[in-house]
């Protein structure tokens, strides 16, 4: 087995939490349960690693099967990449029968005109999920192992999660030979990224409860489920304010579980406005400001921001339109109307 | 600083009449009036929470109540030549508050270094240094930077560099510096003029390198001198007021964004928000709302923030008066609320170190 096929091993078996790297070998299927149950899986990992190694040699592992390994860890622990969503285009609605060996075909025959060396791994997944890893080289030298793309693509909708690698020129040529592959014939890029791979495929596969627009306001007695203090001397002041704020909120963000990103970035080019009485800038041109959101879960923590009473009730629909939109990255320009107040996102 | 007093907007007008006009703060060093003096204490008095503005900052004398008489431009300013001041730029420094070292000499730094290099042996023998595993020759440097004052009252700055020889490596191989931390004073003779002889004024403390060398440096300095540190905070007022002054100074080559990072953390999921505004863009707004030359006051600083979160609450509806201010960055050096400062600029290196001198000065007193 090359040495460098057992250094890859070694350090993908290095990545895997200790408790976890029995599941995941069986999972990979290229040593025996014999061979399996010679390795003390209590030991320290370097050790466990290099007695996995070892047992490749003897199996005469190769790198494409040592490319497996690295599939099954990605896809147990996606949430380690940060993945952009991809939307392909189609000319026409026939519905094609999805063929899965056309595609692996078609893919890696339009990758490998291009490019002598790449590694490229298929595994299919439940709810028709192909994972693709693509190893990339360049046409004097071997593939880099280390710096995979991934690709998650669901055969039965347009949409692709790409988390590429560092190695962005290999982008365009991954792009083209998805799409030639699929039989769609263009594809772009969503303003949607995020560590969360499921939270991706929520928004875009619309999996999260969504807000719907109430035209009547919710009867009081439905939702008086706070309970009451049973001292009556503490009195909640502002109640109604409250709940108008508990209420409003709720119809813009919806009832269920916000998906789950990681931030939200906005490139304002709009106005600067202010009171005339305070005599500052009043220049013609845009105001440039670039704002970030970030949080371990951005949109709950919107959620909870007019009721801790840091933001008017309704927050701004820039805010909550991001999963109906489909997108965290935004530019913001004024509209040119009577209105100028109402922002325009292209 | 002066510790929970609320700021008082100051008077516009008026101030100026019976008594020198304008830019009368860029006079040449030691002419000060007596009248000014006494102006000069007068308006202090009257309005809390100003900073002067000359060449180009000046005296915070509106953070502490004392007399802000000194002339402002730091006269080594001009001889502090960039290349010598490079290493300190671009590099994140923890700030420390240092009260005044008791019977320390310019004079024995190279004996200071023997002793501190003594130490860390000794601690290391102990077991109590540093990197497990890691066997490492530590060699101590101690200098002086004389060119890194504010005026002649000044000690001049002093530098603490360890760097380390793996043992593995050949005798007359490259040492790496692992850890720098250096003291200064920049226009703190306010603290100067009132501590008895056999102490030396230092109250500014910089270090850059990991923590398990810095308690064992301080302990040193500590046992030896008779002196203790403090981790200073920046408060989100003080943070303020850097934003504002720092968006207003000039800068040649392109300006980097003017950045205020506000905190959210009390919430179910804590929350960052990051704000940048063009440099330009940012400038424009505070040369419109900084009015008087020469003098920068809350007021402005107040009404330059307030159209900031308004702008930003004409899009979101989010109050970012309500979040914390903990960070800001602009061309010329980012602070932060942890007491953590980078440097951008040679230019203006002087004029941080006088403001940060200022702060380190009222947490000591």
């Amino acid at each position: 087995m090359d040495e460098t096929v057992a250094e890859y091993i070694r350090r993908t078996v290095l990545k895997i939490p200790r408790d976890e790297i029995k599941t995941m070998l069986e999972k990979w299927g290229l040593l025996s349960e014999t061979q399996l149950q010679t390795i003390n899986f209590r030991q320290i990992k370097e050790s466990i690693s290099q007695d996995v190694v070892q047992l490749c040699e003897e199996n005469s592992v190769d790198i494409k099967q040592a490319a497996v390994l690295d599939i099954i860890y990605n896809h147990v622990y996606p949430n380690k990449r940060v993945w952009c969503v991809y939307q392909m285009k189609k000319t026409g609605e026939e519905a094609e029968f999805f063929d899965l060996t056309d595609f692996k075909k078609k893919f890696k025959g339009r990758l490998r005109s291009a490019l002598k060396n790449v590694t490229i791994n298929f595994r299919e997944y439940e709810d028709n999920a192909i994972w693709i890893r693509i190893a990339w080289g360049t046409p004097y030298t071997k593939p880099n192992q280390y710096k995979p793309s991934y690709v998650v693509y669901h055969s039965q909708t347009p949409y692709v999660f790409i988390s590429a690698s560092v190695l962005k020129s290999n982008l365009p040529l991954l792009c083209q030979a998805l799409v030639l592959a699929s039989n769609y014939h263009d594809i772009r890029e969503m303003e949607l990224r995020s560590h969360s791979l499921n939270s991706l495929k929520d928004i875009v596969f619309k999996r999260y409860s969504q807000n719907f627009q109430t035209h009547y306001p919710r009867p009081l007695q439905e939702r008086n489920v706070a309970p009451k203090s049973a001292d009556l001397r503490i009195i909640q002041e502002n109640r109604n304010e409250k709940e108008r704020i508990e209420r409003v909120n709720r119809e813009v963000f919806g009832d269920g579980p916000q998906p789950k990103l990681e931030f939200a970035q906005y490139k304002l080019e709009t106005m600067f406005k202010s009171d005339p009485q305070m005599d500052v800038l009043d220049k013609k041109e845009p105001f440039r400001c670039l704002v970030k959101f970030s949080s371990p879960h951005l949109l709950e923590s919107l959620k909870s921001l007019a009721p801790a009473g840091m933001a008017d009730a309704p927050i701004s629909p820039l805010l909550t339109c991001i999963p109906q939109k489909a997108r965290n990255y935004f530019k913001i320009r004024e509209k040119k109307h009577f209105f100028p107040e109402s922002f325009v996102s292209p | 600083m002066a510790a929970g007093a609320a700021p008082r907007p100051a008077r516009r007008g008026g101030r100026r009449e019976g008594g020198s006009n304008g830019p009368r703060r860029e006079a040449a060093p030691g002419l000060v009036s007596v009248m000014e003096s006494v102006e000069a204490v007068a308006r202090t008095l009257l309005s809390f929470g100003r900073l002067s503005r000359g060449l180009p900052f000046g005296r915070a004398h509106g953070l502490s109540s004392r007399d802000p008489l000194l002339p402002l431009a730091p006269r080594s300013q001009e001889n502090a030549d960039p290349q010598r001041t490079a290493f300190l730029l671009r590099k994140q420094w923890t700030l420390y508050s240092v009260t005044p070292l008791y019977r320390f000499s310019n004079a024995h730094l190279r004996d200071y270094a023997r002793l501190l290099s003594a130490f860390i042996a000794a601690e290391k023998q102990k077991g109590l240094a540093v990197e497990v595993g890691v066997e490492l020759d530590i060699k101590v440097a101690v200098s002086s930077l004389p060119y890194l004052k504010g005026s002649d009252q000044d000690q001049a700055a002093i530098l603490v560099q360890l760097s380390s020889r793996s043992p593995a490596s050949p005798k007359n191989s490259e040492e790496k510096l692992i850890w720098s931390g250096w003291f200064c004073c920049v226009s703190g003779d306010n603290l100067s003029k009132n501590v008895p002889e056999d102490f030396t004024c230092l109250p500014l403390f910089l270090v850059n390198g990991a923590e398990c060398y810095t308690s064992i440096v301080g302990s040193w300095f500590q046992k030896t001198f008779d002196c203790s540190f403090r981790r200073l905070a920046i408060s989100p007022l003080i943070l303020s007021w850097m934003a504002a002054m720092w968006t207003g100074c000039k800068v040649d080559k392109t300006a980097s964004a003017m950045e205020l990072v506000f905190s959210v953390p009390c919430l179910p999921q804590p929350l960052d928000i990051s704000y940048a505004i063009h440099p330009e863009d940012a400038k424009a707004l505070w040369d419109t709302v900084q009015k008087t030359p020469g003098e920068i006051i809350q007021e402005e600083v107040d009404v330059f923030m307030d159209c900031l979160y308004s702008h930003f609450h004409r899009h979101f509806r989010i109050h970012l008066s309500a979040t914390k201010l903990v960070k800001v960055s602009t061309a010329i050096a980012s602070a932060h609320c942890d007491g953590i400062i980078k440097f951008l600029q040679s230019q203006y290196l002087t004029g941080v170190l006088m403001l940060l001198t200022e702060l380190a000065i009222s947490q000591i007193e």
